[in-house]
């Protein structure tokens, strides 16, 4: 199988003032497609930060990230935001809903910016699957924590992306939502072959995953 | 989707929403009322004066453009002699008295007679011609705006006048007091501002005005028809510059709070755009949400404004019957082309700022 992710020696240097923080200390790590794997280790080890450059928010420091065969080293910051439209989808643990759209326009403005427009059919599907076809109409303040979570995971992969990127998903739900978004991601994994990435540091969630990647200190330590 | 994003955005936010709508109507309804109002009344003095009827004009060389400054009055035998050029029907005397006190006012000296024959006479609404020296005529705007019935004592100059007759208006001036009168209270005699020349036909207007050229070389004569093509606003010395100024301050109002606004929206909701970066929108979706945000609420403080500016004008000339305020549909345009571009202008750098923001440190944001 083709790793849908290849990192060879990522290292990121934030600059807070005039200290250098080392976020990620050079990461090798080979994902293939269709995998569920679990990021894990402690707070400010580097799981985010991993994330976001996996996801092309942020460019790494040195070394190579290789996603879906394309080398974010030779990307413009607009090529990787093209990438991101069409192949990846994030999960955050704060939901990152837009506030003032109904949770069906939640989901239907990340079709809208692919620029492929709608799809019905694709929508329902997803918000079937996520059980909120009666959510639609609500706003983001009128959703529980796990309704937010399914909106936003339906956002997330409304438009089928290759690549989901979980931050924490289930860091601001109560164990029921949490185990309920666990099994839709794992689900989703299974049934539409997407690869997915969960950062965590709950063990109970790391345990739905295929695969546990380590991190301490910006480096992966167990795989 | 992206006009639905900007509606519940401005839908969420009704105060900005109403605050700056409210600014770009202001702005808007500014520029209307303004040039409306410059146009009005040079329109309405220009009409007045083709009312009073007279083919060509005379004045002293040195007189103004504008008759309320005209302080050079002409000996009246210059009167005798322009009865006498070929084509003359009939020539009126007018002696200009400005009053100041309690509103500015033009008063026309004016020797009835003579003033009949050139401007074919008053219509009167109530009263008649003047029986005393200090009977006065006022025509029926005046009459409303200041609440005068015939009868009534009205002090101007420093003296008290009495209505003999409230007249229809478009005669030149809207108060008409004797001849002598206005004589004696600038204490001249036998002396006018200006003279109103009558042909017997209009198409000697020209033939007319050549000959009293020769007749008084240094003197202004004016065929009317040319005063009219003269007198807009666009002649008026320094309005087109006091235009301009009052345009621009009014523009950098509607600018200054676009940009207010649209500026802390990009503060408040930089978390939304981080996370529209993080769904794949692009700078130029950023820039467009925020640019259409901007153009929506122009637009409807254009619409507001354009409302309000008639609203402004039917109230100032229900109470201020002389004003004269011409909204067109050419200002109406400018002024919101004006504000809209005011509008882009000022969400441009809000726009630009956010779609530079880093995603990451956007979707942090708290």
């Amino acid at each position: 199988m083709e790793p849908i992710i290849a990192t060879h020696d990522l290292k990121k240097v934030y600059r807070i003032g005039k200290v250098a923080v080392e976020a990620l200390r050079g990461v090798d790590c080979i994902v293939h497609e269709g995998e569920f794997v679990a990021v894990v280790g402690p707070s400010g080890c580097g799981k985010s930060t991993l994330l976001h450059i996996l996801g092309g928010l942020t460019n790494p420091t040195s070394g190579q990230v290789l996603v879906d065969g394309n080398d974010f080293k030779n990307m413009t910051d607009a090529d990787r935001t093209r990438f991101r439209r069409h192949k990846i989808g994030f999960v955050f643990q704060r939901f990152n809903l837009l506030p003032t759209l109904s949770a069906r326009n939640n989901i239907a403005i990340a079709q809208y910016i692919q620029g492929n427009g709608f799809n019905p059919h694709r929508f329902q599907t997803v918000v079937e699957m996520l059980g909120i076809q009666n959510k639609l109409d609500q706003r983001p303040y009128a959703l529980s924590g796990g309704e937010q979570q399914r909106v936003a995971i339906a956002r997330a992969v409304i438009c089928d992306p290759k690549l989901l990127l979980a931050d924490e998903p289930t860091g601001n739900l109560d164990t029921e939502n949490s185990q309920t978004v666990l099994n839709m991601i794992r689900g989703l994994n299974k049934t539409f072959g997407q690869t997915v990435l969960m950062i965590t540091h709950n063990p109970e969630a790391a345990a739905v995953a295929d695969r546990t990647i380590h991190m301490r200190d910006g480096r992966i330590v167990s795989d | 989707m992206i006009n639905k994003l900007i509606l519940s955005n401005i839908l969420h936010r009704p105060i900005r929403t109403a605050v700056s709508a409210l600014a770009v109507a202001i702005e808007v309804a500014m520029v209307m009322l303004f040039v409306g109002l410059s146009h009005g009344l040079v329109n309405d003095s220009a009409r007045r004066l083709e009312g009073v009827g007279a083919d060509i004009m005379v004045q002293p060389a040195s007189s103004s453009f504008f008759f309320a400054l005209s302080q050079a009055p002409m000996s009246m035998k210059y009167g005798d002699l322009l009865k006498n050029v070929p084509h003359v029907l009939a020539v009126a005397p007018v002696l200009i008295n400005v009053n100041s006190v309690g509103g500015l006012n033009i008063i026309y000296g004016v020797d009835m007679p003579s003033f009949v024959r050139v401007s074919g006479g008053f219509a009167y609404h109530a009263g008649g011609p003047f029986v005393n020296p200090y009977d006065l005529l006022v025509d029926d705007l005046y009459a409303k705006a200041n609440h005068v019935k015939v009868g009534q004592t009205v002090t101007l100059l420093n003296h008290q006048f009495n209505v003999s007759g409230i007249v229809e208006h478009g005669k030149g001036a809207r108060l008409f007091i004797p001849l002598q009168t206005a004589e004696d209270l600038l204490q001249v005699q036998d002396k006018a501002s200006i003279f109103f020349i009558k042909c017997t036909e209009p198409d000697y207007t020209d033939d007319v005005s050549d000959a009293i050229r020769h007749l008084l070389p240094n003197y202004k004569i004016l065929p009317v028809k040319e005063y009219m093509e003269l007198m807009t606003s666009n002649n008026m010395p320094f309005l087109n510059d006091f235009t301009a100024a009052y345009i621009t301050i009014a523009v950098g109002i509607g600018f200054l709070v676009i940009f207010l606004a649209m500026y802390t929206t990009i503060t408040e909701r930089t978390r939304e755009i981080g996370i529209l970066k993080s769904l794949g929108a692009s700078k130029g979706y950023i820039i467009a949400v925020i640019l259409r945000e901007a153009g929506l609420l122009s637009v409807v403080g254009i619409v507001a404004g354009c409302a309000m500016a008639a609203v402004v004008r039917k109230v100032v000339i229900t109470y201020h019957p002389t004003l004269f305020i011409e909204l067109t549909m050419e200002w109406a345009v400018y002024a919101a082309l004006l504000a809209l571009a005011g509008g882009m202008l000022g969400a441009f750098y809000p726009a630009m700022r956010a779609a530079r923001l880093d995603p990451v440190d956007a979707l942090a944001y708290e």
